[in-house]
């Protein structure tokens, strides 16, 4: 390595050309003859790999790319959308439900389900398909998807939801009486199927669970005096009365506001209404 | 598209380039009517400039002179797929860079270097040489090995892309489009690559480049 490097009077492109100039001596061409002789006819007695054909066939391929590839997107898509069924497990649903139970299916029943399945999306096909086991969860499968459409869609899509309310509703008790005329034990097994539904919570509204303080105060007080008002009226009365004057001890009346209103003294009490 | 090609490059050519084209296609044509030995004709007339851009990739005249001869078989096992859409030397050119560049990634740990000896009986280089050393002989030997080691570290410090750039234009003296061809890339790529390609071999010779 020259570290002082000489007079500095050269381009790039000069440099460059330098290597031009490396070129190999006469003798190196003759053994560069001979050996592509060789290799010449070393391809010429070499077996062709099985898959050259395939290589010359992509090659002849590649240049149709666009419209190969726009072929596979378009079948890829047809696919797609002929696999793909949102709505099918409403209008399937139904028939095999009822066939199941020997019933008979009016059609335009399922069609108007069908209409109003389709119009609330996927979410309601799986809540249909949720109540397939027994016939009294058809009768939710039925009536659970109108509740929410009809505060979504509208006014029209509301007169299509009564619709098929009433319609449903109108062939469940259609096929009910057809079930319990064509079996005398319908009423048992559909009465142990509802037993389920009977003791299920009822839904309440939100406000009406709340409760004011004011009213748990008032019905304290009237659970602690009603005792007195109807003593002697019945047997289960007097033995309500008795266990809410076991729970009034003394500390208790003395306490807040209830000293105001009852008194203790000697062997009576005395409420102030 | 290929119109558009064929269009491109006529407009481009030189008037030289395009007479050789014609006549190596008159080769070609012969070759792939049978009359194999026709080939040779192309393989003594394009054989220095192919191996001149392998070496210049490689650094490495074994790997230089091996990949040249695969691009000559390559080539011709292939003579009947060339349908003249573009000239005969850019199609070997193509097949010689594409398989070194193969061979350069295949083999990009394993390196070593073996040069050519700079030929003094070029006009241009001697005046080169003369010009960055003393009138001394010894001296001038000596500095031109050195000069060529520099030279090639600096060229291998290139991705293989830039150096395959740089090779084309600057050594082998090819024109934008011809190397946009070769490398199948854009004329704007290969001016950005060349940019690039200069910048970085201008800080790695700076001692012996004239501001």
């Amino acid at each position: 390595m020259n570290d002082n490097p000489r007079k500095t009077t050269v381009t790039l492109e000069e440099l460059l050309r330098l290597k031009r100039a490396e070129q190999p001596p006469a003798e190196f061409w003759t053994q560069f003859e001979h050996g592509l002789r060789a290799k010449q006819l070393a391809a010429i007695v070499e077996p062709r790999p099985w898959w050259a054909p395939f290589i010359r066939i992509g090659a002849r391929i590649s240049r149709y790319q666009l419209p190969v590839g726009a072929t596979a997107i378009l079948a890829i898509t047809f696919l797609t959308v002929w696999e793909y069924h949102p709505t099918g497990a409403a209008t399937v649903f139904e028939p095999a439900v009822a066939e199941a139970a020997g019933l008979a299916v009016p059609a335009p029943a399922s069609e108007k389900t069908a209409a109003v399945d389709s119009a609330v999306g996927p979410a309601m096909a799986s809540t249909a398909l949720m109540a397939a086991p027994g016939p009294a969860q058809t009768m939710a499968a039925t009536e659970i998807p109108v509740a929410q459409p009809a505060a979504a869609l509208g006014t029209s899509s509301h007169v299509a939801v009564v619709n098929s309310e009433l319609a449903s509703a109108r062939y469940v008790a259609e096929n009910l009486a057809a079930a319990q005329a064509a079996d005398p034990q319908f009423d048992q097994i559909l009465g142990s199927s509802l037993r389920g539904v009977e003791s299920s919570p009822v839904r309440a509204e939100p406000l009406a669970q709340i409760s004011v303080p004011g009213n748990s105060r008032h019905s304290r007080l009237l659970g602690g005096v009603t005792w007195l008002a109807s003593a002697g009226t019945s047997d289960s009365a007097l033995r309500v009365n008795e266990q809410a004057a076991h729970h009034l001890t003394e500390r208790r009346l003395s306490e807040s506001d209830v000293v105001s209103r009852v008194d203790v003294g000697g062997d009576r009490v005395t409420v102030k209404f | 598209m290929d119109a558009v090609k064929t269009l491109g490059k006529t407009l481009v050519a030189s008037p030289e380039r395009q007479l050789e084209a014609d006549s190596d296609l008159a080769i070609v044509r012969r070759v792939q009517n049978g009359d194999v030995a026709a080939f040779d004709q192309l393989v003594l007339k394009y054989r220095g400039r192919v191996y001149s851009v392998v070496y210049n990739l490689t650094s490495n005249r074994e790997d230089a002179a091996d990949l040249t001869q695969d691009a000559f078989i390559k080539s011709f096992q292939s003579i009947n797929r060339f349908q003249g859409q573009s000239s005969f030397f850019t199609w070997l050119y193509r097949i010689a860079v594409n398989s070194t560049l193969t061979h350069l990634r295949k083999n990009r740990l394993r390196t070593f270097f073996s040069f050519e000896k700079i030929n003094e009986d070029d006009k241009v280089s001697a005046e080169v040489i003369a010009a960055m050393t003393d009138a001394t002989g010894a001296d001038r030997e000596t500095f031109a090995r050195e000069l060529q080691e520099k030279l090639n570290e600096a060229m291998q410090k290139l991705s293989i892309k830039h150096r395959t750039v740089i090779t084309l234009f600057e050594i082998d003296g090819l024109g934008h489009q011809e190397i946009a061809e070769i490398m199948n890339c854009s004329v704007g790529t290969v001016r950005s690559r060349l940019h690039y390609a200069k910048q970085l071999l201008q800080s790695e010779l700076q001692p012996y480049i004239r501001r």
